[in-house]
């Protein structure tokens, strides 16, 4: 990096906010996703949008390419740095600067985590829906770049659904209003564009999200299964029943032995836990819980346990949201997949699943959102076992390829990021992603802003792909190209 | 004139779908265009839209055909695409609660065929030839809202004909998808002038059991606004929560407020009962059948002749909108409404008045920021069309929509010169 970008960095942000020791770069040479690293040339930890804007319009000039950060935990590599280029650490950003009750909305900087709205609305009877498991630690600014769900996404929606405009600035180094703080803004939706584009459209500098009035009720019950299969059916069976509860999820052998040697939330001994939470006004979570719990029995529940109070529903919660962490008490490392098939072919991709796991001789934890088809595998693996770490990639890899086959998606939520960029030919064809990439380049058509992610690196002319090797699960039989 | 009429025989375009010479219903705005196509797959629309590139010829994509005098008056067309051969429901997966659609559908056939399983698309359209394609390209909504998200929610995958000749796909049929770029949000409100839609692929809602509505009257703005921040702050959770205010050309004035609960029977009750006890500013007016309530409630403003205004406001500023409203009537005209959601603050503005007093109305509306934003003249005459700018100044970042519209659709045929961009 040379020495007057730094300066100029330097007089933008002042000197504290630059950082460009070894040393201190180390921090952000990854996101939560640690396979991948990368160290940047630079990080600048702005402290106001119009030093954001003054940075952006810096590397715009220099041709620097920039990546933006929150809260670094991201699953996908979303913030891996670029080699040569800046990091812009939003975590300084990290203001409410409004809470509007009467118009259900608070504006906050992108460093603002989840969880904090929630905190400062609470006191009014509001929260923000939105609830990704990493919600006490994430920021608003990577929820929006990500799009980030939650359990209660079955109901709620997205972070797209919540959002009512960013302040960004763009590629070109124009800091501008996305969105409209009023309802129907003409024309294409670019607010919804940008939300979920992994930090690739813009860096985010300001977001406006609308708040929902607390649900007078809720219930949660915890049903536990012989198999995963009778669990499924008793999900089927309540969404058959018209109903949308306010969150499903499925936990299976190996995830409830981790949650339970992790955090103790005393769930029962069984191969499958099934956790669905109802919401709303008192009436309807009283009339709807019924029909849930006859459902579940008749399902083939041995146990069906209904949270008498706040304490019993928060540990019902705390087992299935610390799931992914509780792995590391069963196994020495694991990796997490995020994967997507529709609901109703859950059963049948479990499965297979859980066939691949014994014929790789891993064992896979699986934490699902049952209600919406999205799958959380947790492939166990001992990175001390030499190939095993790869081993445990491809498996995950391979799991990918049942959720493109059941009709599915590669993410449902962690995101393309570095991490499966290699995968989307597989979803889409090469048509579909140029017209993804031309709506890139329309908004940064010197691809300066967060390259590398989201869509495969474009092969140049003459340039043919790397020699076929084959990988240790092809050789073992377990999987196939395609 | 961008072509010569030669260039437009019948016979050249019936390789791209059903070809015929425009009838006086097909002008749009009174332009008459100069050929209708109805192409019958994908591929058709997208080399209808490669070959209509290259010959530079203006189109304009038509669903049912409901909404085509939304948008500025176009100079000339060349081309009308029309859907209207591409009306299947490709797959209602029921378990999965999706479905997928092509662009010609309309939404009651649509809602027919998913009630078959007790489920639904929860979108309101004004118009009954209303198509799937147009409702998500101009993302109409209604009272149902307040709910359930305009159409732009409830997109979670398109296919869609490009003018370079390409069928291109973004997100797919599961519900909870973050691969790649949401092309389907970007079609939303882009009123067909980037690409054509062949079909979306939905998410859906299990129809409620049971649903009530109730319907209360109001002396003054003043009671009303009270009465619906009541029912704004509690815990109430109506499916839809609407303003409807009229003031009639005989000096008369009704404002109402409609509530409607859809959910299970014993909490569409007990709830029906809460809302009565905190509405007690209103007076409950005897109900028609819900369906007639709604209806009304989304097609008046469209009834009858007069502008249609789309506006939108902070919740909050619902008595100051009220106010405003008030003055427009004052100002000149023979009647004003108003049908609105109140938890969102968004509605149709409705002006029965010459010209010039619409004119002096929209100005107003404008000119007051403080108080509405993105006023959009959905309907007026055609003389008072070509003075009025209809999208108003508020549309995004300009720069980056002339390019996506440049990378998109480099001749500059769709919808050509009637915007949004």
């Amino acid at each position: 990096m040379n020495a007057a970008f730094v300066t100029e960095c330097q007089r933008i942000c002042g000197d504290q906010a630059v950082l460009h020791e070894p040393l201190q770069l180390m921090t952000y040479e990854c996101d939560a996703l640690p396979h991948l690293r990368q160290a940047p040339a630079l990080v600048v930890l702005p402290g106001s949008a119009a030093e954001v804007q003054a940075v952006v319009r810096l590397c715009g000039r220099e041709g620097v390419p920039f990546v933006a950060r929150g809260h670094g935990t991201g699953l996908s590599g979303g913030a891996l740095p670029v080699p040569g280029g800046v990091v812009i650490g939003l975590a300084r950003l990290n203001r409410v600067l409004d809470v509007d009750i009467p118009n259900r909305r608070v504006t906050v900087e992108p460093g603002v985590t989840n969880l904090e709205i929630t905190r400062q609305v609470a006191p009014f009877g509001f929260y923000y829906a939105p609830d990704p498991s990493s919600q006490q630690v994430c920021s608003i600014g990577g929820n929006v770049a990500e799009n980030s769900g939650g359990a209660h996404c079955l109901k709620y929606g997205f972070t797209v659904h919540h959002v009512i405009s960013v302040e960004a600035v763009l590629p070109d180094g124009e800091l501008m209003t996305i969105g409209s703080p009023a309802p129907d803004l003409p024309g294409p939706d670019l607010l919804a564009l940008l939300i979920g584009s992994e930090g690739t459209l813009a860096v985010v500098t300001k977001v406006v999200v609308r708040i929902l009035r607390k649900p007078e009720s809720v219930q949660t019950l915890l049903a536990a299964f012989d198999t995963i299969r009778e669990g499924g059916a008793a999900v089927s069976a309540i969404i058959g029943a018209g109903i949308i509860p306010a969150a499903v999820e499925m936990m299976d052998r190996l995830a409830i032995e981790a949650a339970e040697a992790a955090v103790k939330p005393n769930f029962p001994r069984a191969d499958t836990v099934l956790i669905v939470e109802l919401d709303g006004p008192a009436a309807e979570v009283r009339e709807l819980f019924r029909v849930i719990e006859a459902i579940a029995r008749r399902a083939g529940a041995k146990t069906v346990e209904v949270a008498q109070d706040e304490s019993q529903r928060a540990r019902i919660w705390k087992g299935r949201k610390a799931a992914f962490a509780a792995m590391g008490r069963v196994s020495p490392n694991y990796y997490v997949q995020d994967g997507v098939v529709p609901r109703t072919k859950l059963p049948d991709v479990l499965d297979r699943i859980r066939l691949l796991g014994e014929r790789a001789g891993l064992r896979i934890g699986n934490v699902f959102h049952a209600g919406d088809g999205n799958l959380h595998p947790l492939i166990c693996y001992d990175e001390r076992i030499p190939g095993q770490a790869e081993l445990a990639e491809e498996v995950a890899g391979e799991i990918l390829t049942y959720c493109i086959e059941a009709g599915g998606s590669i993410t449902g939520e962690h995101g393309v990021g570095a991490d499966k960029k290699d995968y989307m030919p597989r979803m889409f064809s090469q048509d579909d992603l140029d017209v993804m990439q031309k709506v890139r380049d329309a908004f940064d058509p010197k691809r300066l802003c967060n390259p590398g992610k989201v869509l495969p690196t474009p092969r140049l002319c003459g340039e043919v792909p790397g020699p076929y090797r084959q990988h240790p699960v092809e050789a073992a039989g377990l999987g196939e190209r395609f | 004139m961008s072509a010569t009429t030669d260039r437009l025989r019948m016979s050249d375009l019936a390789r791209f779908g059903a070809a015929r010479t425009p009838i006086a219903d097909d002008a749009i705005d009174g332009v008459m265009p100069r050929a209708l196509v109805e192409p019958e797959t994908g591929e058709q629309m997208a080399a209808l839209l490669a070959w209509a590139s290259t010959e530079r010829l203006t189109t304009v994509i038509r669903g049912g055909g409901t909404k085509l005098g939304w948008g500025a008056t176009p100079r000339s067309i060349d081309l009308v695409m029309a859907t209207a051969r591409l009306n299947r429901m490709v797959a209602h997966r029921h378990g999965d609660l999706t479905a997928t659609v092509q662009a010609g559908a309309t939404l009651t056939a649509t809602n027919s065929e998913l009630a078959k399983e007790q489920q639904w698309l929860p979108i309101d359209s004004a118009f009954d030839a209303a198509t799937i394609g147009g409702i998500v390209a101009t993302n109409e909504s209604g009272p149902l809202r307040s709910r359930y998200g305009t159409p732009r929610d409830l997109v979670i995958g398109v296919t869609l004909a490009m003018t370079d000749g390409r069928v291109v796909k973004s997100g797919g049929h599961v519900v909870k998808n973050v691969a790649g770029y949401d092309l389907g949000k970007l079609m939303s409100g882009s009123f067909g002038t980037l690409a054509a839609i062949v079909d979306v692929t939905l998410k859906l809602s299990p129809v409620p059991a049971a649903s009530r509505t109730l319907v209360f009257r109001y002396p003054d703005s003043e009671t009303l606004s009270q009465d619906a921040a009541r029912l704004l702050a509690s815990q109430l959770e109506p499916v839809a929560f609407d303003i409807r205010v009229h003031h009639g050309s005989g000096g008369e004035t009704h404002r109402q407020l409609l509530v409607r609960f859809a959910t299970s029977p014993e909490a569409v009750d007990a709830q029906a009962e809460a809302a009565r006890s905190l509405l007690a500013g209103g007076t409950e007016s005897i109900a028609q059948p819900e369906e007639v309530i709604w209806r009304d409630q989304t097609r008046q403003p469209w009834t009858g002749s007069g502008a249609v205004v789309r506006a939108g406001w902070l919740p909050a500023l619902l008595p100051r909108l009220l106010d405003l409203v008030d003055e427009l009537k004052g100002a000149g005209g023979r009647s004003a409404g108003l049908h609105a959601r109140v938890m969102t603050g968004a509605g149709l503005i409705h002006l029965d008045a010459d010209d010039a007093d619409v004119e002096r109305a929209v100005a107003l509306l404008r000119s007051r920021p403080d108080v509405v934003s993105n006023v959009v003249v959905l309907r007026q005459s055609a003389a008072l069309k070509a003075r009025l700018d209809v999208w108003g100044t508020a549309r995004g970042p300009a720069a980056v929509l002339q390019s996506l519209k440049k990378a998109f659709d480099p001749a500059g045929i769709l919808n050509a010169g009637r915007g949004p961009v």
